[in-house]
């Protein structure tokens, strides 16, 4: 065991220089309790790589060994390998209710799985290629489908994510953008998640990361998120997101009282030894009475409590109690000043698309409406229509409500991309439609379960005049398509088969058998033969 | 597997580069060739297989169906407590039962009415998963035919001494399996699939009629195993009613039963476990064919030998030993290292293995030399993952007061036990 110590003691020293030296981490947890009764919780794990430059040439790759002390090797492989400066993955579960729940932590809350990569152009491999490496390699990372993010489900939008970070100069970059809505996000994926902590879930906030609870909440989401600043180096923001529900987890008690032990059935007992802050954040109510325990260690201005778990030794379960133990739910107060709905009506082959958009603000908003569909969706947009507050405004494109920013047509199996900036005036609500056609696909391009139809990527809106990446995502649409009779093949098979056989078989047998005349009468050696023959 | 090998590969150290001058240093030519037969072994008791591998496939979607996904993660399950790690399952899970909508107990899979045992536990690795899981990706894995930026998790790396369990479940009929209710595999795709990349394949089927979707294997050294004969059901086991469906198949469950009372050192043979199938029991009749695997019965054939990752380690003799600078007191059974795969219960090398240890004023040296070592994680303290090595290697383990390093050598780079001191205390 001597030996075992020894070690252990030479990488806690190895840790504790990479502490001040090229790599840092740092950990926190924010709790918000939410209007509904509903606690939201992001878990957020940073750890930031100092560095000049973010991808290596070709030849550095080959020749210079990746060592880090923190940072996850086998995503700075293959963010190296594939020359990515920007990586935004998240996998989601749930719809993020905006009325009910406010803005999330991190705007990325698109059902299922989504993933935007900046990757770096030239150096005899094309972006494709690359980005084709990277989801293969962050599948296996990740225990995720994200192999299938081919280029039936790839585009490379105009306007909408720009990089959160800074782009190497020198290098041009390109974005490259897919979703695959009927992604779900389980265990497999928060083991992979837990294992690129330095500390695992053994010590610091991560111990709260106990998947019965959190894949039972009622939204849940966990992101990858890399992107290089010129001034820092390399951050990589590991983020997992859960809609907690207390109301619910007291049962019959329906209490939203809720605390760690309570909602994620652990505890902290021991801070991860090498983050410089380890910080949980409690926005703190301001309308209903409460009490929170432990004692705050402090409390920032805009009512959000602070405990630090650096300097703590015993164990630590936040807990948050309300005065009227009964939770009573009340209209829900909608304060986001742009909502969106969108709906696709019609049949299985022609429908209408169409897309509200309410300004709640006296002011006149640009938003930015992106939409990326499946190849087998076509989009007829001289059928565009705006209204404004239910009056038709005409077609569309002549007036000024509406622009069509990039528009790329569904060829050769590539994804429809429509990205359109809509001016909404103050206080109203634009609606706009556009006439869609599904179009029938073969049949071995549809899933295994094609009655249950395509689930239809989410729609993003970005308002243009809002400071910082904010994005509204609309729920996933559910796209009937026409199916084909699967069995259909089979049966013009086995019919085929059949009518060869019967056909062909008795031509051929006619064809080539011999008729022989047999004596029989009298004979009896020829009869004898007849009946060897026969037998 | 990729999962996870990156957090912790910044503890391997680089393998030593070939130099003629460690062959020079053997002192002679024996100790080097003894060297080399020991990794050709081609001697008769020492032909096993070196390592183990699992592809576990559930073929079924739909909620109802759970059971077929609680049968594929049951197995995974034993492997994985038997000792295969996580970088040598292949997990196929054509659904996701633990984070369904409908499964009241999320991120849990259970086998058993009363919910006894959560088969998806806290740590799980899905290989392929969803609409990912098709006949053409498994006959990928199975052939090892996948394109070059598929992540090695996704890889079947399987080399001519692995020992190859393949597990699967689902619907099927006369002499085909379906996938996904979509898409059929035959027996004679799997018996085509089976012709490469293995040193013996066990092969175990839980659906209807399961008996005949071995009857088309023709390549040597496969022992194989099913559920129901041709015109036969397979039945499910037994419902849990909050649940709401059945949790479990007839004959999985018997394996898993039987499984249970398996542990990494056992000595019970294949035959031992053939002896117990019982139609009365099994609620079909579970057929064995054994005609292909004939270098030696089943019998003699271990259950760890397939359902384990048990490491073979062997030694090298004596006087290769001495050759190499290691004294005969200074031999020792290993203690101070466990070896665990991945995170399951821990488990010393076999109780056969010798491994060697010198101490000289620089430090204390370790040198392991094994040739299957399946250490492909060795964790030296919870939750701190070291070293990561599939190859078979001579190792070399050192530590001073001041540091503790740890280096594997190739064959090919063979490094005798006075280079160990050179490279990891005279730094």
């Amino acid at each position: 065991m001597l030996v075992l110590t020894i070690l252990a003691l030479q990488l806690a020293v190895a840790f504790a220089a990479g502490e001040n030296d090229s790599e840092q981490f740092s950990e926190n947890l924010r709790l918000r309790p939410l209007q509904d009764g509903r606690l939201s919780s992001t878990f957020e794990f940073v750890t930031i790589l100092r560095t000049r430059t973010t991808v290596e040439s070709e030849s550095a790759f080959h020749e210079q060994a990746q060592h880090y002390t923190l940072f996850p090797l086998a995503l700075g492989q293959l963010l190296r390998r594939y020359a990515v400066s920007e990586l935004h993955l998240t996998l989601n579960s749930g719809k993020w209710n905006y009325e009910s729940w406010g803005d999330p932590d991190y705007p990325s809350v698109a059902s299922g799985a989504e993933m935007w990569a900046w990757i770096a152009a030239g150096g005899g491999e094309s972006v494709d290629q690359r980005w084709k490496g990277l989801t293969n390699g962050l599948s296996g990372l990740l225990c995720a489908s994200m192999g299938s993010l081919d280029k039936k489900r790839t585009t490379s939008p105009s306007i909408a994510f720009r990089p959160e970070g800074d782009l190497p100069s020198g290098k041009s970059h390109q974005l490259l953008y897919a979703t695959l809505p009927s992604e779900n996000v389980c265990t497999e994926n928060l083991t992979p998640f837990i294992k690129m902590l330095p500390c695992k879930a053994k010590s610091g906030i991560a111990m709260l990361l106990n998947p019965h609870r959190l894949f039972d909440a009622d939204w849940h989401g966990m992101g990858v998120h890399v992107r290089w600043l010129a001034q820092e180096g390399i951050e990589l923001r590991l983020t997992f997101g859960a809609v907690l529900n207390p109301v619910r987890l007291s049962l019959n008690a329906m209490s939203r009282d809720w605390s760690f032990r309570s909602v994620f059935d652990r505890t902290i007992s021991r801070p991860c030894p090498i983050a410089t802050s380890s910080s949980i954040y409690v926005k703190l109510p301001y309308a209903d009475p409460y009490s929170l325990t432990p004692d705050i260690s402090r409390t920032a201005p805009e009512g959000v409590a602070i405990y630090d778990l650096r300097d703590r030794l015993e164990e630590l379960d936040v807990k948050m109690r309300w005065r009227d133990p009964v939770f009573h739910f009340r209209p829900i107060e909608n304060k986001q000043p742009l909502s969106v709905r969108r709906l696709l009506l019609g049949g299985q082959t022609r429908a209408d698309l169409s897309i509200q958009l309410m300004n709640k603000e006296n002011v006149t908003r640009q938003v930015l409406w992106l939409e990326t569909m499946p190849w087998f969706i076509y989009f007829y947009l001289h059928t565009l229509t705006a209204t404004i507050d239910g009056n038709r405004m005409g077609k569309a494109p002549p007036h000024s409500l509406t622009r069509i920013a990039s528009y790329a047509p569904p060829t050769d199996h590539k994804p429809t991309l429509l990205e359109c900036i809509v001016t909404i005036p103050p206080l109203s609500t634009v609606q706009l439609t556009v006439a869609v056609e599904k179009a029938s696909i073969a049949y071995t391009e549809h899933p295994p379960d094609a009655s249950r139809g395509w689930d239809l990527p989410p729609a993003v809106i970005q308002p243009l005049d809002h400071h910082g990446p904010r994005r509204i995502y609309t729920s996933t649409l559910l796209g009937d398509l026409p199916t084909p009779d699967f069995s259909m093949p089979y049966n013009v098979i086995i019919m085929t088969c059949t009518l060869v056989a019967l056909f062909f078989g008795s031509i051929f047998n006619i064809l080539t058998r011999s008729f022989i005349w047999v004596e029989v009468e009298g004979d009896d050696d020829a009869q004898d033969l007849v009946k060897q023959k026969t037998e | 597997m990729v999962c996870r090998a990156g957090s912790v590969a910044f503890l391997i150290w680089c393998i030593i580069p070939l130099a003629t001058a460690i062959i020079s240093s053997f002192g002679g030519a024996s100790p080097h060739e003894a060297i080399e037969s020991f990794f050709t072994n081609s001697s008769s008791e020492g032909r096993g297989h070196t390592n183990n591998w699992a592809v576990l496939v559930c073929a079924s979607r739909y909620w109802f169906n759970y059971r077929h996904m609680a049968n594929a993660l049951g197995m995974y399950r034993s492997v994985k407590r038997l000792g295969i790690p996580d970088s040598n399952i292949i997990l196929m899970l054509a659904d996701d039962a633990a984070c369904n909508p409908r499964n009241k107990f999320p991120a849990t899979v259970y086998a058993n009415p009363g919910r006894l045992l959560d088969l998806y536990g806290e740590n799980i690795e899905v290989d392929y998963r969803g609409y990912e899981v098709t006949v053409e990706n498994f006959i990928r894995v199975l052939t090892g035919r996948v394109e070059a930026s598929v992540p090695r998790s996704k890889r079947l790396l399987s080399d001519e001494r692995s020992n190859i369990l393949v597990y699967m479940t689902g619907h099927g009929g006369n002499e085909f399996l379906k996938f996904q209710d979509n898409e059929e595999i035959s027996a004679f795709d799997i018996a085509d699939a089976f012709e490469q990349m293995y040193h013996e394949i066990f092969f175990m089927i839980d659906t209807c009629q399961a008996n005949t979707l071995y009857s088309k294997l023709y390549s040597p050294n496969i022992l194989a195993t099913g559920s129901s004969d041709l015109g036969e059901n397979s039945y499910s086991y037994e419902n849990d009613d909050e649940i709401g469906v059945s949790v479990i198949d007839s004959y999985t469950h018997f394996v898993l039963e039987y499984l249970e009372g398996i542990n990494k050192t056992s000595q019970a043979t294949m035959q031992d476990f053939f002896d117990l199938y019982d139609p009365s029991i099994i609620k079909s009749t579970a057929g064995v064919r054994s005609d292909l695997f004939t270098t030696r019965s089943a019998a003699q054939t271990l259950i760890t030998d397939f359902f384990g990752g048990v490491a073979q380690v062997e030694v090298l003799e004596e006087e290769a030993m001495a050759g190499l600078g290691v004294d005969e007191e200074n031999r020792v059974h290993t203690e101070g290292v466990t070896i665990l795969p991945d995170s399951s219960q821990p488990a010393r090398s076999p109780s056969h293995s010798r491994d060697y240890r010198s101490s000289r004023k620089e430090g204390l040296c370790y040198f392991l030399a094994t040739r299957s070592v399946h250490l492909d994680l060795v964790h030296l303290t919870p939750g701190l993952v070291v070293g990561s090595t599939l190859a078979p290697s001579l190792g070399c383990f050192c530590t001073t007061p001041a540091k503790a390093t740890w280096s594997w050598f190739h064959p090919a780079t063979a490094t005798p036990f006075e280079r160990c001191y050179d490279n990891h205390l005279k730094r």
